[in-house]
Parts: C-alpha cells; sequence; structure tokens
C-alpha cells in the first residue's frame, strides 16, 4: 500500500491555544470584578463600560465565546487533522477563522463596554458583528468539512460526530435567535415580541450551553481522555446511544428557563419532561469518560491532565443531573432568580469548560514543544487550587440562593411579607464576599498555569509542521457493515441527519407558539410605548438593568403581594426585545410604574443608597449629563411599525413632539419636589419608561369596571 | 430461568404502570373540576409512595441482573462439580418468590378499583402492600447474592489478599456497571482505531438504561396528568390555592390574635416603647420621601399643621395603608401588618409641631385636632406656580 506523506499544522492550534489562556484570564477577571460589585458598588467606578450592568455581559460573552471557544478551536484543528489523518483542508482559512474570531472578540468586548447590545443574554451581539460570526463560523464549517472530505481514514470517530453537530445547530440557533431588524449602523430591535422572543432567545440560549459549552466539548474528551490515559474508549454502542439522543432531547428542553412565566403551560411542561429525559444521555458521556480510565486510575495519582479531566467530568456529570432537578417546577420555584443559578452554572463553567481546557492545554503544550511539561508539581498545585476554588465558589452560592429563596417567600401570621427586598439582599452580602475569594483562588491556579506553559514552550522547541504518514483512503464497499459504520463513513449524511435531530424539537416548540393565537391572548388596553418611554427602554437596555432586574412576576402569593398581580403574556406584545431577565439581584420591575413618584427614581439613579439605604445597586451619574439623541426617534418608530407595532401612519415625523411634551411634564413633576434638570437629559426619558412599567393592565381593569357599571 | 426472570419483569412493570393509570384515571373522574385536584395525585403521601415503589422497582430489575450473573456463574461451577440436582432445588427457589410476588401485587390492584377514594385506607394500605412486596423480593434476592458470594470467598479466601469488604464492594460495583473483566477485553475490543484510539463495546450499564426507560416513562406521566387527565394543577391553578391557604392562614390567625386593627378602629398609641418600634420603621422606609424629621423631601412634610389626606390617626393609617398611587405614595398593607401601621401612624402624629430643620412647604388643609376628619380633597397648593404647569400638561 502506498504511504502518503503531509503534515499536521501546529501552527493553528498554538495560536488557539495562546488565545484560550488569554482571554481565559481576561473573562475570569472580569467575572471577579464583577463579583466584587455585589458588596463594593463604589468599584463600578462610577463609569458607564464598568458599571456591572454592561460588565456582567463582557464577562459571559468572554468566557463562553472567547476562552471556551477558543479552546474548542484550539482542540478541534489538533484532534481533526489526527482523526482525518490529513491536514487541515486550508492553512489560509484556518488564519482567517482565527483572526476573523478574534477581531469578533475585541469587536464584542468594545461595543459591550460602549453600552451596544440587543439586551438578550448571551446573544447581546449588535448586528454587524452577529453578520461577521455568521461569516467566520461558515468559513470553519468549510475548513472543517474539507479536511473531513480529504481525509485518509475511512470511518469518523465520534469526536468529529459532536464536531458535525455541534457546528450545524449552532449555525441554526445563531440565525434563528439573532433575526434583528436595524434601524442604525450598531443598533436593532428583536424580531420577535415579548413571549415569543422569550421562547427564542432561551431556546437559544439553553442550547447555547447544550451546543457551544457541552458538546464539542465532549467531542474533545473522546479525544484527548483515551489519548492522555492511553486506554480505550469504554463503549462505542453507549457512544452511539448518548450521542443522537443527546442532541435530539436537549434542544427542547429550553423552556425549563421560563417555568411559571407567561409562556404557555404547555411548553413549560414540554422544558421540563425533555429536561429529566436528558439525564441518562448527559450520563452517557460521563460514563463512557470515567469508565475510559478503568485499568488507568494508578495514573490519575499522578498525571495533572487526568486529574483535571476526572474532576472536569464529574462536574459535568453533576451540573447535568442538577439541571434536570432544576427544571422541576416545585425546584425552580425556589431556584429561579436567586444565586443557586448562578452556583449551577459555574459548577459547569468552571468545572466541566474550565477544567477541561486546562487539561488539555497542559497535555497539547508538551507535545506540541516536544518537551516535558516545566513543572508537573505545579500544575498538580494549580489543579488543587481550582478545585478549592470551586468549592469555595460554589457553596456560598447555593446558600445564598436557599437563603434569599426562603427570606422571599416568608409571610407573617398577619399575611404580609415578612422581608423587605432590600433586606435579602443585605443578608447574603457574606456569602457573595466568599464567593469572591473562591474565584480568586480559581484565577490565581489560571495564573500559574500560564507561567508554567510559557516555561514548557521556553525550554521545548515548537513543532509548525508536525510530519506524518498514512495510506490514501481506498472506496471500500463492505458487503455487510453495521447500519451506523454506514453513516460513519458519509459526512454529508450526518451532517443532515444531526440537522433533521436538531431541527425538530425546536421547530415543534417554536411554530404553535408564533401561529396559535391562544398562546398569548390579547389585553385590549395594552398599548406601544410612547416616544420617550421607547428611548428610556433603550437607555434600560443599554445599561443591562436586565442583568439585575426582572420584569416576570411569576403567579406565586409572595411575588403578588411583593410585585403586584401577575404577568400575562398578553402585555409584552410590543416588547422588542422581551426584558423578562433571569436574575433579581434586585427587585421586579415588572410593575414599578407609578409605585414611586418621578423624584424618587431621579434621587435613587444618582445615588441608590439615599433612596434605599444599604443598597448594592450602582450609580448612574452619565444619565444626568448625557443628552437624549432625539434625532434617531423617526428611525426608531419605523422600525417598531416594520415589526407591526401600530403607531399611526407617518407617526415618525411628529414623534418627538409628544416625546418632548412627555419630558416637560416629568420636569415639571420634579421642580414640584425642588428638582431642577432640563427636560433633554436621558434620566428623563428612562423615568418615563420606569413610570409606565406593567400599569397599561391596571387601566384594563378600570376598563372592564367602568364597562360592567354601564 | 433467565427468561422466568424476565417474565416476572415484565408482570411487575405492567402492574405498576397499570396502578399508576388505575389511580389517574381514578382520580380524573372524582375531580371534575381542575381547580380543585382533591386525587390521590395532589396527595404528597400517594405520590411519594409512587415514587417509592418506582425506585424500588428499579432496585429490584438491577438486583435481579446481579443474582442471576451471580447464580449463573455459581451454577457453572456446582455443574462442572457434578452437583446439578442442587442446582435445579435453588433455580427453582429463586424463582418463586418473584412469582408469589408478582401475584401478591396482582391480588391488591384487581381489589383497588373496587373502592377508592382520595388517599383511603384502601389505596394507603394497597400502596404499602406493593412496597412492602417490593421489599421482601430484594431482601431475598439480597440474601441470595450473599449466600452465593460467601460460598465462593470461603473457596478463594485462601489464595486472595484482598480484604473482604474490598471484594464485596467490587464485585458489585462490577456487576452493577455489567463490567467485563478487563483481561477480557480483547474480546470486546471491535478493532477501530483512530489516531491510536481503540474502541470497546462494552455493554450498556443496566441501571443506566432502566435509568433512562425510568426518565422516559416519568415524562409520558408527567404530560399525561399536566394536560390530559388535568389531575395535576396549572401554575394559575397552583396560584389560586396557594392565595386561598394564605388567606386561611392569615384568618385564622387574625381571629385568635386581636390584632384586626383597620382605619375605623385604629387608636392614638403613646406608649414609649411601641413609639419606638414604629420610629424604627419610620426610619427603615418611610424617611427615604418624607425626611429623617418628617421634614418632607420627595414626599409631603409630616410635622406642620397642614395634610392632604387628613391629619387624624385614622385618616394617616388610612394614607399608609392603602396609599396615594398616583402621588406616588405606595400602598404598605402587604408589607406591614395593621399593628404595625398603627404604631407608624401613632408616631408620625407625635412629630406634630417638632419643627425640624429644612422643612417643606405647607400641602393641603389645615388640620386641627377638633375638627372633623378632613375630607379627601386633591391636592390644594397655595404657593407653588409649578403645580399650575402639572395640571396644564395633564
Amino acid at each position: 500500500m502506498q504511504m502518503e506523506k503531509f503534515s499536521y499544522d501546529n501552527g493553528i492550534v498554538k495560536k488557539f491555544a495562546i488565545a484560550t489562556a488569554l482571554w481565559g484570564l481576561v473573562g475570569m477577571i472580569a467575572g471577579l470584578w464583577v463579583a466584587l460589585q455585589f458588596y463594593l458598588p463604589q468599584t463600578s467606578l462610577n463609569f458607564p463600560g464598568t458599571t456591572f450592568g454592561r460588565l456582567r455581559p463582557i464577562h459571559t460573552n468572554a468566557v463562553i465565546f472567547a476562552f471556551v471557544g477558543n479552546s474548542m478551536f484550539m482542540g478541534v484543528y489538533y484532534s481533526l487533522q489526527r482523526l482525518c489523518k490529513a491536514r487541515m483542508f486550508s492553512d489560509a482559512l484556518s488564519k482567517l477563522h482565527f483572526w476573523g474570531w478574534q477581531s469578533i472578540i475585541v469587536l464584542a468586548a468594545a461595543s459591550l463596554f460602549f453600552g451596544y447590545t440587543t439586551g438578550k443574554e448571551y446573544a447581546e451581539l449588535e448586528w454587524p458583528i452577529d453578520i461577521l460570526i455568521t461569516l467566520i463560523w461558515v468559513v470553519f464549517g468549510i475548513n472543517m468539512f474539507g479536511t473531513i472530505i480529504k481525509r485518509r481514514e475511512s470511518h469518523l470517530y465520534v469526536a468529529i460526530w459532536f464536531y458535525i453537530a455541534t457546528w450545524i445547530t449552532v449555525a441554526m440557533l445563531h440565525i434563528v435567535n439573532s433575526a434583528e431588524l436595524p434601524f442604525s449602523w450598531l443598533k436593532s430591535y428583536s424580531w420577535y415580541a415579548g413571549v415569543q422572543d422569550a421562547l427564542v432567545q432561551w431556546w437559544y440560549g439553553h442550547n447555547a450551553v447544550a451546543f457551544f459549552l457541552t458538546t464539542p466539548i465532549l467531542g474533545l474528551m473522546y479525544y484527548f481522555l483515551p489519548k492522555a490515559a492511553n486506554r480505550p474508549v469504554y463503549s462505542y454502542r453507549l457512544s452511539i446511544i448518548h450521542f443522537w439522543a443527546l442532541i435530539f432531547i436537549y434542544i427542547w428542553a429550553g423552556p425549563h428557563h421560563l417555568l411559571y412565566t407567561a409562556l404557555p403551560d404547555w411548553a413549560q411542561s414540554l422544558g421540563t419532561v425533555f429536561s429529566v429525559m436528558l439525564i441518562a444521555p448527559s450520563w452517557g458521556g460521563m460514563l463512557n469518560g470515567l469508565f475510559t480510565l478503568r485499568g488507568a486510575w494508578d495514573k490519575v495519582r499522578e498525571d495533572p491532565v487526568l486529574k483535571f479531566f476526572v474532576v472536569a467530568i464529574t462536574c459535568y456529570g453533576m451540573s447535568t443531573f442538577e439541571g434536570p432537578m432544576l427544571s422541576l417546577k416545585n425546584v425552580n420555584a425556589i431556584a429561579h432568580y436567586t444565586d443557586w443559578i448562578i452556583a449551577h452554572v459555574h459548577i459547569g463553567g468552571l468545572g466541566w469548560n474550565g477544567f477541561m481546557a486546562f487539561g488539555i492545554l497542559y497535555w497539547l503544550f508538551p507535545k506540541m514543544w516536544n518537551t516535558s511539561l516545566y513543572s508537573k508539581k505545579l500544575a498538580t498545585n494549580h489543579f488543587w487550587l481550582g478545585t478549592i476554588g470551586i468549592v469555595i465558589y460554589a457553596i456560598p452560592m447555593y446558600w445564598a440562593g436557599f437563603t434569599q429563596a426562603d427570606m422571599w417567600k416568608q409571610f407573617t401570621d398577619e399575611g404580609q411579607i415578612k422581608f423587605q427586598f432590600l433586606e435579602t439582599v443585605t443578608s447574603i452580602i457574606p456569602m457573595y464576599i466568599t464567593r469572591s475569594l473562591g474565584g480568586a483562588l480559581y484565577i490565581a491556579g489560571a495564573v500559574m498555569m500560564v507561567y508554567n506553559l510559557y516555561k514548557t514552550a521556553a525550554k521545548g522547541s515548537f513543532i509548525a509542521n508536525e510530519d506524518a504518514e498514512a495510506p490514501a483512503l481506498e472506496k471500500i464497499n463492505p458487503a455487510k457493515e453495521y447500519w451506523h459504520r454506514v453513516i460513519e463513513r458519509k459526512p454529508v449524511m450526518m451532517l443532515v441527519l444531526s440537522l433533521i435531530i436538531v431541527a425538530i424539537g425546536g421547530l415543534l416548540e417554536l411554530i404553535p407558539t408564533f401561529l396559535v393565537k391562544e398562546n398569548i391572548p390579547t389585553i385590549a388596553s395594552v398599548q406601544p410605548y410612547t416616544p420617550l418611554e421607547l428611548q428610556g427602554r433603550d437607555i434600560y437596555i443599554r445599561e443591562g438593568c436586565y442583568t439585575c432586574h426582572s420584569q416576570m412576576i411569576r403567579p406565586f402569593r409572595d411575588e403578588v403581594a411583593r410585585y403586584g398581580e401577575y404577568s400575562k403574556a398578553g402585555e409584552f406584545v410590543y416588547d422588542h426585545p422581551f426584558q423578562w431577565g433571569s436574575k433579581r439581584t434586585g427587585p421586579d420591575l415588572a410593575r414599578l410604574g407609578g409605585k414611586y413618584p418621578d423624584s424618587w427614581h431621579y434621587n435613587h439613579l444618582i445615588e441608590p443608597s439615599v433612596m434605599s439605604p444599604g443598597s448594592v445597586m450602582p450609580r448612574y451619574p452619565w444619565l444626568y449629563e448625557n443628552d437624549l439623541d432625539t434625532s434617531i426617534t423617526p428611525a426608531k418608530i419605523r422600525a417598531m411599525q416594520t415589526l407591526g407595532v401600530p403607531y399611526a401612519k407617518g407617526y415618525d415625523a411628529v414623534a418627538n413632539r409628544d416625546l418632548m411634551t412627555q419630558a416637560n411634564g416629568i420636569r415639571i413633576n420634579l421642580k414640584v419636589d425642588k428638582i431642577t434638570t432640563p427636560a433633554n437629559k436621558e434620566i428623563i426619558a428612562l423615568i418615563a419608561y420606569l413610570q409606565r412599567l406593567g400599569k397599561d393592565i391596571k387601566l384594563e381593569k378600570q376598563r372592564v369596571t367602568t364597562a360592567s357599571n354601564q | 430461568m433467565y427468561n422466568l426472570f424476565k417474565k416476572s419483569l415484565v408482570h411487575k412493570l405492567a402492574l405498576c404502570f397499570a396502578l399508576l393509570i388505575t389511580s389517574v384515571s381514578v382520580s380524573a373522574q372524582q375531580a371534575p373540576s381542575p381547580a380543585q385536584p382533591e386525587t390521590v395525585w395532589s396527595n404528597p403521601l400517594a405520590i411519594s409512595m409512587v415514587l417509592i415503589i418506582f425506585v424500588l422497582l428499579i432496585v429490584i430489575i438491577l438486583m435481579g441482573n446481579v443474582v442471576l450473573g451471580t447464580a449463573e456463574w455459581h451454577f457453572k461451577k456446582q455443574k462442572d462439580n457434578g452437583n446439578f440436582l442442587k442446582a435445579v432445588t435453588i433455580l427453582l427457589m429463586l424463582g418463586l418468590p418473584s412469582i408469589v410476588s408478582a401475584q401478591d401485587a396482582a391480588a391488591t390492584t384487581a381489589a383497588a378499583p373496587l373502592n377508592i377514594g382520595g388517599l383511603s385506607g384502601t389505596t394507603f394500605f394497597m400502596l404499602l402492600a406493593v412496597i412492602a412486596v417490593e421489599l421482601v423480593v430484594i431482601l431475598v434476592m439480597a440474601l441470595f447474592v450473599r449466600s452465593f458470594i460467601a460460598k465462593e470467598k470461603t473457596k478463594v479466601a485462601a489464595v486472595t489478599t484482598e480484604t473482604k469488604e474490598e471484594k464485596t464492594f467490587q464485585a458489585f460495583w462490577d456487576k452493577f456497571n455489567s463490567f467485563r473483566p478487563i483481561t477480557e477485553e480483547s474480546k470486546i475490543d471491535l478493532g477501530h482505531n483512530y489516531d491510536g484510539i481503540r474502541e470497546l463495546n462494552n455493554r450498556l450499564p443496566a441501571w443506566w438504561l432502566y435509568g433512562f426507560y425510568g426518565c422516559i416513562l416519568f415524562a409520558a406521566i408527567y404530560l399525561w396528568r399536566y394536560h390530559v387527565s388535568h389531575s395535576a394543577p396549572s401554575s394559575r391553578e397552583e396560584y389560586t390555592m396557594a392565595m386561598q391557604t394564605g388567606e386561611e392562614q392569615k384568618q385564622a390567625y387574625l381571629a385568635k390574635a386581636a390584632n384586626n386593627i383597620d382605619e375605623n378602629t385604629v387608636a392614638m398609641i403613646s406608649d414609649k416603647d411601641q413609639l419606638d418600634a414604629g420610629k424604627a420603621i419610620f426610619l427603615q422606609v418611610c424617611s427615604a420621601c418624607h425626611g429623617k424629621e418628617g421634614q418632607g423631601g420627595v414626599g409631603p412634610n409630616l410635622t406642620d399643621d397642614y395634610w392632604l389626606h387628613g391629619g387624624s390617626i385614622k385618616d394617616i393609617f388610612k394614607t399608609i395603608k392603602y396609599g396615594v398611587v398616583e402621588k406616588g405614595m405606595k400602598s404598605w398593607k402587604d408589607d406591614y401588618s395593621p399593628k404595625q401601621i398603627a404604631l407608624l401612624a401613632s408616631y408620625i402624629r407625635t412629630l406634630k409641631g417638632t419643627n425640624p430643620p429644612n422643612p417643606k412647604e405647607k400641602q393641603g388643609d389645615l388640620f386641627t385636632e377638633s375638627a372633623a376628619p378632613a375630607k379627601d380633597s386633591s391636592a390644594v397648593v397655595k404657593d407653588s406656580a409649578a403645580v399650575k404647569e402639572v395640571k396644564a400638561s395633564k
């Protein structure tokens, strides 16, 4: 048989590896910074870009798309070449992918810093970056499929199944969820509104976890774990079953982020049951990983790489069991909006994603620099520091979650809510302090790793092109082959099957919610926002208020007593995008309108602790200096009209007149309370929006009462 | 032998399923209105018992595998020794309890639909009986496993250096996960080689597989209960029930506690300690708008003789309780008890005439003690041109 000589491209792997380490540190430090703001509000520096609402999306995006994203590409580019016995399809595309992705990250960080955000969690990036992501993702796809097509291996290994499913599903999620209508070069409105936007968003959000943080990393596990342990994969059968079951079931589970909300009950139930069914397929991956180590546990005691993998896979198992439990309504009623969820995602993020990335880096550097690790001891210390860091991070957050949920739900014997919201926050401050210590330990470990890897690279010599040889792929046509082996020989079939499998769940949940009218009963009194309120809403989104405040009152006795009538689906039909939020560091704002006078909001936003002593909310001094940009009002109104919001024809031309009248009204209200401010400041628009929140349904009640009186 | 056991397993599964379905349908019949699902399924005891039954069933299935495995291996040894008769006896003994138990359970369910009512004695004892039967089966199986392992252990005890516990646990763990010995690995190696990675074709761990089936069963029952039989409450129904219970608890407490103050019965409190409690609440929440000394700020001055909504203790109580929402005074009745609001109102009354620094201008009507409760007039502000603008803009 003729052996073909070729080489593997290690240069691109090195680039992604360095980016992984670098962005990892950046993302984690941003995380530590936002953690500090929970007990030291002054660390927001009273500067827009470093205030929690903007810094938190920078943290999540950096960690997900920069740190884990680069680690995924690093692992894929290394393993795919070797599993296909071929160099990457095109070095130019590899480079384009790398630099394209890094520029996306830089643009993302800059745009979030300056407040350009769509206001949809984990999809905050604005439309030009969304388009760039799509293009670069296609580049990655072409490069990956090109390599697969020119492979010298007849069948595709399980790792590649996961890469393929990842690629196609992320493409689908990103395109559907990013459907938005631009009204300026950097801003757009979500195509969907209210309940539908929420469903699409969490279908995306949940599956970003599934197909960006889970499936590609499982693929990496299938390559790097057996390589590092030098053991065969435990069960091929299990690989097949858990792979197909995982991608089929995962896609349905998104609505578990919306339990007890205004989302129709049937969709909520689908979210719950598919989450429960997800336990086994997820654990299939964990078992195949851990059981692969059978007969190699003595190595685990020695090798820091395997140590990282074992804890990573264990964390994966824990969070994929916890996830379904959190999807049960009675558990979710407690956990949702609290720090329990923060603990849950950090078990996955720090444990599974972080430790997998660390393990792979420690394994790759000595291999690619043809040397041994600079210090095994330092790596082991990193492992222990990281593990302790995770524990010290997670336990206080679980505790904080339980404590706060318990306090929220308590009533006095006389039937009043027992604790003011602020009391429930101040009582968990010690937990916030402890959590940031855990995070600091974890970062210290990561710094040690960067040093260790740097020293390793310094003492070795980098093999940019690793020579390899393999026989050319012969056309084989075995008479009888196991059914799944047939699919493994046909990458395009694999791609199409994956797409069909993942499309089913999404279509069956999204289409009825969009088409069936009964899902979102209309409320006659719900009216579009006035131009000033719309402008204020965009400021609310820009400052990331949704990262701490929900706008969704669940039908619970305590929430209705604390915030008012529970939220109805029909109230959100003009909300492009929806702003339900997912965490209550501050109270719910769905019915804030009319609760306090304008002057209260004015004083509160400039110095929250004046109006609510002990508050950890940051200050927003710039809202009092910035003039409201009214030149964009007509464009905003036109965009909303295109999206189906019923403003009168030609309203865009006169919108600013109404805007000024309303702003003047607020100015006068403030003047009565001895506050003098011009009407054209951003704060006026924000106050207008806050005073509108949840008011329409009160008008509905009056309307109904008058109607029945007549 | 294996088939026999399998059969009884299938029976049991079917039985359990039938049990779930019958109780669901029965409860559905009894609950014509979904708003009051007074059914077996709304009873936490019943749900937890069925859950226990289900978990035990999984344990039985798992243990069944272990027993079968150890038995097969045990009898192979026995047969090798030519002790065939003994093997058959044990085989029969093994099969017996599961058949018997299946029949037991069948008898109890057959009787079930005749008289079931909520979580009546019958239901309870039926569920209890199933649990008991399952426990007995587990116990019997455990005894079998123990006897098999114990016999083998005495044989190998001389040659092994491992401790008993390690050995037992290891054996259990291997069986539990359907492990093949590592030495036999070559038999299940598929011959795949991807960059040096080989693949084995181990069996799926039984507990994993049955766990998966269990989750799917859970999903089916869940959807059935919430969306077909409506025996589980929707979010809105849950809310109505919670409000009802909350209201009942509150009424029960108030009836006993003589705390039932309202705007008609409230009277001035002058006890110093009690007023301090009122002051504490004032400083915590009221001072943000009305100033620490009641001098006013965002909200009106509380120390002068002019009141927008009346200055009697009853008026103040009413203003705090219901709020004046259109002017930004929220209702506090969900935050504080009537007693607390009375304390607060009394404290506010004591502020009159304290003349704190930086008072807000007078607003509203002059209130004198002797006058009848002031009418709840709209704002009559004398000295502010701004307010006229407010009216103009509205």
